[in-house]
């Protein structure tokens, strides 16, 4: 799936950078001069618009799966950790990609993100200056992120992809059952428990990938702003500097992180909060000490946890996108609680809690 | 596939985020983007009604204006000198920002207020500037009843003709008035989206190709896997 979502954003994206003009006159309306001149240029654009959101969906399912099956643990912590450094990397390019079409949501979500680097003290506003390359969020902001977006960071998002494969490779896929196949084979040198990819796999990811595109189709043709969730209403309005939105969001693959940012009343910690619930995330591998690596044969305690873990990252992605009031920051409160509480309370519990015994085969 | 038939359910139970702030509830717009005559005579009302004032940039709406006698340089683009300093927004994108039923409903529920100085207000946008062209059409409405101790008893929001009331005939009828702002509806959501009913229709055919084709492929890779579960 990840190929899939990956190169219809490279093939899409070319074609887009074709008629799109990076600048702060021009850009809202080089957008409409590509949906309505453009001969498809709006089944291009929604095809790059959609698959942006197609490819967190990917990203979150292929990293909720390596986090149930154990994937990251050793010896494939650097398989998360290199995987990791690409969410990261495809946070920013989804970032800088979204203020390009230059609307309300664009400009303000460039002038909310940005400010949280003056957060940071001293230096912090030497930064923000560094980023913006102006005073404000401005047409300077704009060139630089359309550059960014189409050369820089794709090229690094593609180099870590290969190392990605590289250091799986190296080591192999894991399984749900979280056991090592590789050291069970017969005479021949064959794996006992393992299949060829092809035609057993190429075949089943194929169907799968059909309804996967069905899926995307149908947002993509009949639903492409998703009722808000993908192009924001307020984006249709071109970026003025003079008027606020009445509520700011970023799109909801972000909004988690922004939910935990708001739940904390002060700036810097916030910040701070904020950096640490996606720094947990890379050390995950080091926090988890149980024998095991599937939930399968997990205990008790962490299959607790993992439901805590879902409901509290869904809780604070739906907060994300809502506008803020006391019940709704008092409830990001506990999520953020329970998020913290899945990764820090983790060396614990799944060092003490009773596994069951792996099997020595797939099939006994 | 039991999967794909849940998405679908919940893609259409989404709600909207279009920004309401108002008491008022929505009406639903009955637009039809697939009836041209609608939006060619939704074209028409705008190049003669709403151009006195609205541009609609991302449009060749000059050539509308051609038709309808509007000359060059009095159109609303050049005007530089407006009321109170509020030029009046660009409509080519208004169904995207607002959402049809929004419009519908906004057209609807100006109602009679001496306290404005364009002599009347409405109820989705209190306040709002703009002058109410339609009255001709629609006749003069005022408030028939106090909204705030209305919506204390009333457990759903309230929809505008819950609270207005036809104080004086317009030149139509209101089912004649109602079909003439879903024209006009009809006609922004086209302006908004050109290619959409093309859209839909290229949809369908893409979706047909895909069921087929997923049918073809189960089945092989049902046949292939066949072997592994013998084993």
């Amino acid at each position: 799936m990840w190929q899939l979502v990956l190169f219809n954003q490279i093939i899409t994206g070319v074609w887009l950078a074709m008629e799109y003009t990076p600048t702060a006159e021009a850009a809202f309306s080089s957008i409409q001069h590509i949906m309505r001149d453009v001969r498809f240029g709006w089944l291009i654009r929604f095809m790059h618009t959609t698959g942006a959101s197609a490819f967190f969906v990917v990203i979150y399912l292929h990293m909720y799966r390596a986090i149930i099956y154990g994937s990251y643990k050793a010896p494939r912590e650097l398989v998360w950790l290199i995987g990791m450094g690409i969410y990261i990397l495809l946070l920013s390019e989804a970032f800088t990609g979204y203020v390009l079409p230059w609307g309300q949501m664009s400009y303000w979500g460039a002038e909310v993100i940005t400010s949280f680097a003056s957060a940071i003290p001293i230096i912090g506003k030497y930064i923000i200056v560094w980023l913006r390359g102006d005073f404000n969020v401005s047409g300077v902001t704009l060139h630089r992120f359309f550059s960014l977006h189409v050369t820089l960071l794709p090229l690094i998002i593609l180099f870590f992809v290969f190392i990605h494969l590289v250091a799986l490779h190296y080591v192999g896929s894991n399984n749900p059952e979280g056991i090592d196949l590789k050291n069970k084979k017969n005479k021949k040198s064959q794996p006992l428990d393992s299949i060829p990819f092809h035609p057993y796999y190429t075949l089943k990811d194929l169907t799968g990938a059909i309804v996967f595109i069905a899926i995307f189709s149908t947002i993509l043709f009949f639903a492409p702003t998703m009722g808000g969730f993908f192009l924001e209403p307020d984006n249709f309005l071109p970026a003025n500097s003079l008027q606020t939105p009445e509520h700011i969001s970023p799109v909801w693959y972000m909004t988690p992180f922004y939910a935990i940012l708001r739940a904390v009343p002060n700036k810097f910690l916030g910040l701070f909060v904020m950096s640490a619930s996606i720094a947990l995330l890379f050390v995950l591998p080091w926090l988890d000490r149980s024998p095991v690596r599937s939930i399968r044969y997990k205990g008790m305690y962490s299959k607790i946890a993992i439901v805590i873990f879902v409901i509290s990252f869904i809780g604070l992605g739906y907060l994300g996108v809502q506008s803020v009031s006391p019940i709704r920051t008092f409830l990001a409160a506990v999520f953020t609680c329970g998020y913290f509480l899945f990764f820090l309370s983790m060396p614990f519990y799944s060092r003490f809690e009773k596994t069951r015994v792996l099997p020595e085969r797939l099939i006994q | 596939m039991k999967y794909y038939f849940l998405f679908l359910l919940l893609l259409f139970y989404i709600n909207p985020l279009y920004a309401v702030d108002s008491d008022i509830a929505l009406d639903k717009a009955p637009i039809n983007i697939y009836d041209i005559q609608s939006i060619k005579r939704g074209a028409k009302i705008f190049a003669t009604t709403c151009m006195a004032c609205h541009t609609m940039i991302y449009l060749r709406y000059n050539k509308i204006a051609q038709a309808s006698g509007v000359r060059y340089d009095k159109m609303p683009l050049h005007i530089t000198q407006w009321p109170n300093g509020i030029k009046p927004p660009d409509l080519s994108l208004e169904a995207d920002i607002h959402g049809p039923d929004w419009i519908y409903t906004y057209l609807h529920s100006f109602y009679l207020d001496p306290a404005r100085p364009t002599g009347f207000n409405n109820l989705l946008v209190p306040n709002t500037a703009m002058m109410n062209m339609l009255v001709p059409f629609q006749g003069q409405q005022i408030i028939a009843s106090d909204l705030n101790i209305m919506q204390k008893y009333s457990d759903a929001p309230l929809q505008w003709y819950d609270v207005l009331e036809l104080q004086r005939k317009g030149s139509l009828t209101p089912k004649q008035f109602d079909d003439m702002v879903t024209d006009i509806v009809n006609f922004l959501t086209y302006a908004a989206n050109p290619y959409q009913a093309f859209q839909w229709k290229l949809g369908y055919y893409v979706l047909g190709f895909l069921v087929i084709l997923f049918i073809l492929m189960y089945l092989l890779k049902r046949n292939y896997w066949q072997d592994i579960k013998k084993e």
